[in-house]
């Protein structure tokens, strides 16, 4: 067994045919227009066009790079996506080392021209990781699913330690989903979600303070509409008279007023409610949707054990964000620092979204 | 059996749709969460987003006060009414329009033409100002129909006021509108878009540590835009608060002697560099800038004698005679001649191959004259000799350290005067220099001109033994003193410049002195007269028919330092064709120098 790595990065179906997937239009159409999209929503939400312009630059860079990306081989990236967890975890620990100082939070590092957040490159490298390192050889040992496991808590804890729990969730998903997925038997999952539940006591009390305060709010944020709940409740506000056709671009008076706490970040699905109404979330949806869709579609069909892997697990975190970013401003879910894939302002977050559309387009090819 | 379990692409499927149950079940709540926001409780949230308005307003600090040095203050703020609105909160923009009109009796299409030109620049729900300074009367109406004009509010604001008016009006400035060229060279501006700001003067140098920083005003406000409760404010930072150097007495009491004929005057300390007046006449009053008050303006604005313009910093005359110690020190650095030396003045000086005389101004001449009696009778014939040995490459230099050809940068509009040399003369003129032009400069006509400001520094640099100043007009900004500053003059020999100061005292003291008339045994001035010719004349039928013509009189001027034994003020006057320098400015001068001893 001294080959190298990957050799056996195996085809399920050996005999299958060696089609080229042709590029997938609906999915590069669908990144567009939301994320220009977004563009035009950070602007109302900030009245900032500086702001703007350099998302829309960042949306350039991360675009080009989808678009290089998309042709690339993947079966010859292997061996680097195999080892990319490493200059991952560096980034993190550097984070906590030298934290930007513009923030309480230790989460971004600064570049001078441009601020860059370690743990949505870890989310993203993970899935790498541990998609080629599931998939090297054709037995995988319940030693290796345990390795993944272990670094992926490791990952989880350096982001929970900057602390952003929102993110840690995302880190902890893109090592689990691999794993899952790759075939762990049912009686240890099972005992994992036993366990999980077993220990929920140890991870509230290990909990930020303010961190516990916002999964009270959850439950009840109109108790106290000017302290904790008053996020929330201003987003519902927003959201709700928004009505069917929405107040019109720039025309929100709960977004332009600033009663919307990160109204360009996190919150930006208010905004979009309040401006755009039933019809704006729908036409969001529907974008979603379509992106979704044909994300899953290129891992339903692939035959490859590590495309297949790795194309669920991605397509998985871009939908966890969607679903989590949405349930969060509308009060379903706690408010954690969590963005709208391609359409929340944060360059580091579109770039990494971008490259990830970027990786599975590259696994349509066949080799 | 594990092997094939974990390869098989079926089983990979099926966990996948597993994992996407949870997601799936979270978007469908949030589904049904967002339509039970969006159609069921719309209605309530809607109501709640109208009563739930919080808007965010700049609140502007009153600028800083200015003070005099006997910290008399000298310019201050009054509080006026203005009619602030918030668009958003009006439905029919022209029956608004109309509205405010009739109620408040001012023309429509003024309104419509601050109203849409207002509306372009701001962003959603920010608000502008509409009107200024309400009087009582409209007042009054405003708030008897305050109920029918939503959105639409009366706030305080400041007004700036110049306590002595025109004395000091064009020093101080006025302020007004940034424009959009000021704000994007500026972005510091752009927090001040609907505000007043320091234009010239004081009031634009120093703009910006007067204006302060605006905080902010959160308030709730009711559908109509009524301010329901004011719930937070972050404070506005106070202008800072100038002290200038100017003695407002002194300037009060000087620009009164001018009797609005225009002109110029400059005092300042010898050691400090700080002015304690500075007077450009005729002057104006910047309240009617601050105010608006455009029938006033139109009327400065059209002035002939143009008060805008401040003469003490940005008016370029020829020096005259006034140059003529710096000549006179030139020769001696540069060993033309001696102090001793005696050149016999008849009047006339001729250059070899040239008919024309080069003429003093006393018919006859003054005789043999030294370097002091030259310099007290103010000899024409004397420096025509010594610069006929001199060079304009020895002369420009040399007056360029006393700070001729430079703006001392003390204001942004001051002028650089003109200091002359034979590339500036080719350049501005394509010509070459000739030797009469060193003649004519040296005498101080011709092509070099200076700025009062300018010659008031170069004689601070022959009395406090060699150091150019740099000029203050600010003693402190909000408490914090300005510091002194001053660049050495090296010279050969600074005997030289006690030389030079005996023959200034003699202009005032001896007989036959040019400027013996204000001699007084009480309080001892030294200085030096000066008539600039405004039109060059070649004989004396000619300057009868020219001083028919007032703008075409010669400027006096007149350089005076004093007390003789400690002088601790220099003072330059000019009276714009008041053609004696002895007669008609040397007692401006002299006055300044006595006041401002009785007041220290």
């Amino acid at each position: 067994m001294s080959r190298k790595p990957l050799d056996y990065s195996i085809n399920l179906h050996l005999g299958a045919s060696k089609r080229k997937m042709s590029m997938d239009i609906w999915i590069l159409l669908s990144v567009l227009i939301l994320s220009l999209f977004g563009v035009s929503m950070i602007y109302s939400a900030s009245q900032s066009i500086e702001m703007a312009m350099r998302q829309s630059i960042y949306l350039f860079l991360g675009f080009s790079l989808l678009i290089l990306i998309s042709f690339s081989n993947y079966r010859k990236m292997e061996p680097f996506y195999l080892y990319c967890y490493w200059p991952g975890l560096f980034f993190l620990i550097l984070v906590l080392i030298f934290p930007s100082e513009n923030s309480e939070t230790k989460r971004w590092i600064d570049f001078g021209i441009f601020t860059f957040q370690p743990s949505e490159l870890m989310r993203f490298l993970i899935p790498l990781s541990a998609s080629a390192f599931l998939s090297r050889k054709p037995l995988v040992s319940n030693f290796d699913y345990l390795t993944v496991f272990v670094f992926t808590i490791l990952a989880t804890y350096f982001v929970l330690l900057q602390p952003d729990l929102g993110t840690s969730l995302i880190v902890l998903l893109s090592g689990l989903i691999p794993i899952l997925l790759g075939g762990l038997s049912w009686v240890l999952i099972s005992l994992g979600v036993f366990s999980v539940f077993l220990s929920l006591p140890v991870i509230w009390f290990s909990l930020y303070e303010y961190q516990q305060q916002r999964i009270i709010t959850l439950f009840n944020p109109e108790a106290d509409i000017y302290g904790s709940g008053w996020n929330i409740a201003q987003s519902k506000i927003a959201i709700g008279s928004g009505g069917t056709f929405g107040k019109g671009y720039l025309n929100g008076s709960q977004s332009q007023l600033n009663f919307i706490p990160e109204s360009h970040s996190d919150f930006i699905f208010a905004v979009i409610s309040e401006e755009f109404g039933l019809l704006g979330v729908l036409f969001l949806f529907v974008m979603y949707g379509l992106l979704i869709y044909r994300l899953f579609l290129i891992s339903i069909n692939h035959q490859n054990r590590f495309a297949k892997i790795l194309s669920a697990t991605l397509s998985m975190i871009l939908l966890a964000y969607i679903s989590i970013n949405i349930c969060m401003v509308i009060g379903l879910l706690p408010v954690v620092g969590m963005p709208l894939p391609f359409v929340s302002q944060g360059g580091t977050a579109l770039i990494i979204n971008l490259v990830t559309i970027g990786i599975i387009l590259s696994l349509r090819r066949e080799t | 059996m594990k092997g094939k379990d974990f390869l098989s692409g079926q089983n990979i499927l099926k966990r996948i749709f597993f994992l996407l149950i949870p997601f799936g079940i979270l978007l469908f709540l949030a589904f049904l969460q967002i339509v039970n926001l969006m159609i069921f409780q719309s209605e309530k949230f809607i109501t709640q987003a109208d009563s739930n308005r919080i808007l965010k307003e700049k609140v502007f600090p009153p600028r800083g006060l200015i003070y005099d040095t006997n910290d008399q203050i000298i310019v201050n703020n009054f509080i006026r009414q203005d009619l602030v609105l918030t668009p958003n909160f009006i439905d029919n923009h022209s029956e608004y329009l109309s509205f405010i009109s009739e109620l408040l009796d001012v023309e429509k299409n003024v309104l419509e033409n601050i109203f849409y030109e207002k509306l372009s620049e701001i962003k959603p729900f920010q608000s502008f100002t509409l009107l200024r300074n309400l009087n009582d009367e409209q007042l009054a109406k405003f708030k008897l129909n305050s109920n029918k004009l939503p959105g639409t509010e009366i706030i305080p604001s400041f007004s700036r006021n110049i306590l002595f008016g025109e004395s000091i009006g064009s020093t101080i400035g006025y302020l007004g509108f940034a424009s959009k060229q000021n704000i994007l060279n500026n972005p510091k501006l752009r927090n001040f878009n609907d505000q007043q700001i320091g234009l010239t003067g004081i009031e634009n140098e120093f703009d910006e540590e007067l204006r302060g920083i605006p905080g902010y005003r959160f308030s709730e406000k009711d559908v109509n835009g009524n301010v329901l409760e004011v719930l937070d404010t972050e404070p506005s930072m106070k202008g800072k608060n100038i002290k200038l150097s100017i003695d407002i007495e002194l300037q009060e009491s000087l620009y009164r002697e001018f009797e609005g004929r225009k002109g110029a005057l400059i005092a300042i300390e010898p050691d400090t560099g700080l002015i304690r007046a500075m007077i450009s006449s005729p002057s104006y009053d910047p309240n009617y800038f601050n105010n608006l008050n455009f029938e006033e303006i139109k009327l400065i604005l059209n002035n002939e004698n143009s008060p805008l313009f401040n003469r003490a910093i940005s008016g370029q005359y020829p020096p005259a005679s006034t140059l003529k110690p710096f000549i006179g020190l030139v020769a001696l650095e540069e060993n033309i001649i001696s102090w001793k030396d005696k050149i016999l003045d008849e009047g006339e000086f001729f250059v070899e191959g040239d008919d024309r005389p080069y003429r003093g101004w006393k018919e006859g001449g003054h005789g043999e004259v030294d370097m002091e009696k030259a310099i007290a009778e103010s000899s024409d014939v004397y420096f025509y000799n010594i610069a006929f040995d001199l060079t304009i490459t020895s002369i420009s230099p040399f007056l360029e350290k006393f700070g001729f050809g430079k703006s001392s940068e003390l204001f942004i509009n001051e002028n650089n005067g003109i200091l002359p040399n034979k590339k500036w003369k080719l350049g501005q003129q394509g010509e070459f220099w000739f030797k009469g032009d060193t003649i004519n400069m040296a005498i101080g006509q011709g092509f070099i001109l200076a700025t009062p400001l300018q010659i008031a520094l170069a004689y601070c640099a022959l009395i406090n033994g060699g150091e150019l100043l740099t000029p203050r007009i600010v003693e402190s900004i909000g408490g914090e003193n300005t510091k002194s500053s001053s660049k050495k003059i090296v010279l050969k020999d600074k005997k030289n410049l006690d030389y030079i100061q005996d023959a200034l005292i003699a202009v005032v003291e001896s007989n036959t002195g040019t400027a013996n008339n204000i001699y007084d045994s009480e309080l001892r001035i030294a200085g030096k007269t000066g008539t600039a010719q405004v039109k060059s004349i070649l004989d004396d039928k000619k300057y009868q028919e020219i001083r028919e013509n007032i703008l075409l009189r010669d400027h006096a001027l007149f350089v005076g330092y004093g007390p003789i034994e400690n002088p601790n003020l220099v003072v330059v006057a000019i009276v714009e064709n008041g053609e004696s320098g002895s007669l008609v400015a040397a007692p401006i001068v002299k006055k300044a120098i006595d006041f401002f001893q009785k007041n220290e």
